[in-house]
């Protein structure tokens, strides 16, 4: 910790301060500023260009692999309204998710929404990754993607020089690394400390919440933004609270419900940028993005928020 | 840095039971004439492998070569490619098994159908009796529709499940052959179905082990060592 400035972040973290207020004592790049499209939804910024997205993103794991069943498609396409009708934009998928890559493109194709996405795609592969690039552009039927990743690190020394140059050469907009399930830190850590990375995707959510020691840290001191996959642990986490009362404090949260509180748990963290909660359902993309309105957590409801569910489950 | 040796099972399935049990509905619906075809093959198949010194050694063969075609293409390739993209690694397997079938079919290799009245016998059948008449109906159980049923000869799990109680209904010293694909395919989607919390994981597994045991059983009685006759091979009714 000693190697970045973890002061400053422990003082970000603190000064979440009263409810509401992710401003104070952050760099402008974590505060957030409404966006008059999409209303009330929080936007944060990517440290590294300044640009903003909303502070919820849409997960295509699993959710979005329907293969070619045209009823299920059209099912996924309705998600996608939803999300993008309460103002969401980034969409995150891989080549690792079976057909979730046509999946989306059939729904950027069916709903217009081209211009509405920022898409974030993956490269998994030890071979040719600028021959998956080409593939996944042509499923999602994009030119230019506005985020490419290298998937679980998989060929990072080929295909993170092959991301770096394409971004140079204009043809990507940012560049970043992707682990799940805690795996892989030291390496991960590595690559955040010696390479321009924009962004970092990490597990973490009120139950894993090793990223906090030092991972997010550090991402916020070098400036790089924070997508957070499995906020609900692939839906087996909003499982086991399906039922249980919530408790008092989401209501002065505006949080209607478990997910919500999740979210507005990682969104409130000082170095998140934007979970990616994964749905087929449209209501809840709508109530998922919800979550990026109203009023977010200070640290202190933050390790309430974790007590109280990590006592349940 | 990652290799692909660090990702477990659960990264690795990629879809839910809702669209794999779709899988089905589809492929039922649109193939209503081919599914029950390779159904109606499979109980002429078991009727004819059953049936003590009756000539059906390679009508039996031929009907398995033509099942395990019209699955890997009909159900892996058509339908399961989509949203597994291990199905390529996995369909030369397939392709395999279908190439074995047609050379036992094609020539007069020491394999025989019929029943022995030995433990194994026992088994197979019962393997064959569940693949073709109960697997379908297992969805039931957990509260899924019976268009969406699993059924032998195009579904892949009743039909590796089948067959290897018809390898098992068989003798010969070359029937081991027959078993590698369907045990594999058998241990590859029990953990798919692991994962994805289906009971029938076990049951695909519990007849892994069986046939495994049943073959162990026939190679220590002599089923699998003892060569047919000559005649045996030209004359399977002999």
């Amino acid at each position: 910790m000693s190697e970045f400035d973890r002061r400053g972040f422990l003082k970000a973290s603190a000064s979440l301060g009263a409810l509401g207020l992710l401003a104070s004592g952050m760099p402008a790049w974590a505060q957030g500023s409404s966006d008059a499209r999409a209303s009330e939804v929080l936007q944060k910024q990517i440290p590294s260009t300044g640009e903003e997205i909303p502070a919820v993103g849409l997960g295509s794991w699993i959710t979005f692999n329907v293969g070619r069943d045209i009823e299920l498609r059209n099912q996924c396409a309705d998600v996608m309204s939803a999300f993008f009708d309460a103002g969401g934009r980034m969409i995150d998928s891989s080549p690792m998710y079976g057909s979730a890559q046509d999946v989306i493109g059939y729904g950027l194709d069916k709903l217009g929404a081209r211009d509405r996405v920022f898409s974030t795609d993956k490269v998994w592969t030890a071979g040719d990754g600028a021959e998956q690039i080409a593939e996944t552009s042509d499923r999602w039927k994009v030119e230019q993607f506005d985020l490419l990743q290298v998937h679980n690190l998989l060929g990072i020394s080929e295909n993170l020089p092959l991301l770096f140059r394409m971004k140079d050469e204009g043809q990507l907009r940012h560049v970043g690394v992707t682990t799940s399930h805690g795996r892989r830190t030291e390496d991960l850590i590595a690559v955040m400390k010696n390479e321009r990375l924009d962004f970092v995707q990490v597990t973490y959510n009120p139950i894993d919440r090793k990223v906090e020691d030092y991972l997010l840290p550090l991402a916020y001191d070098r400036g790089i933004a924070v997508i957070v996959n499995r906020p609900f642990r692939g839906g087996s986490l909003t499982e086991r609270l399906e039922g249980q009362p919530l408790p008092e404090f989401a209501a002065e949260l505006e949080a209607k419900s478990w997910a919500q509180l999740i979210l507005k748990y990682l969104i409130a963290h000082p170095a998140v940028t934007c979970p990616i909660p994964a749905t087929t359902k449209p209501a809840h993309a709508a109530e998922n993005m919800a979550a990026a309105t109203g009023p977010l957590p200070d640290e202190k409801m933050r390790e309430q928020i974790a007590a109280v569910i990590g006592v349940l489950v | 840095m990652t290799e692909w040796w660090d990702y477990g099972l659960a990264d690795l399935l990629l879809f839910s039971p809702r669209v794999y049990y779709r899988l089905f509905e589809t492929m039922n619906t649109t193939w209503w004439l081919v599914v029950a075809s390779a159904l109606i093959a499979g109980l002429i198949a078991s009727g004819l492998a059953l049936r003590h010194g009756f000539r059906g050694n390679r009508v039996i063969l031929v009907l398995l070569a033509l099942v395990w075609a019209w699955s890997g293409y009909g159900f892996l390739w058509q339908y399961y490619q989509p949203i597994n993209w291990a199905v390529p690694y996995l369909l030369p397997a397939f392709a395999l098994q279908v190439v074995l079938f047609a050379i036992f079919a094609a020539r007069p290799l020491p394999l025989r159908f019929g029943w022995r009245g030995d433990l194994s016998c026992y088994v197979g059948a019962s393997l064959v009796a569940f693949a073709l008449i109960v697997y379908p109906f297992i969805g039931l159980i957990e509260g899924r529709d019976l268009v969406q049923a699993e059924i032998f000869g195009s579904a892949a799990d009743p039909t590796a499940l089948g067959t290897l109680g018809f390898v098992l209904l068989s003798r010969g010293t070359w029937r081991w052959v027959l078993l590698p694909v369907p045990l594999a395919w058998c241990v590859i989607s029990a953990g798919t179905l692991w994962v994805m919390d289906q009971y029938v994981a076990y049951l695909m597994l519990a007849a892994v082990w069986v046939t495994v045991f049943c073959g162990w059983l026939d190679l220590k009685n002599g089923v699998t060592t003892k060569r047919l006759t000559e005649a045996e091979i030209r004359d399977p009714a002999a």
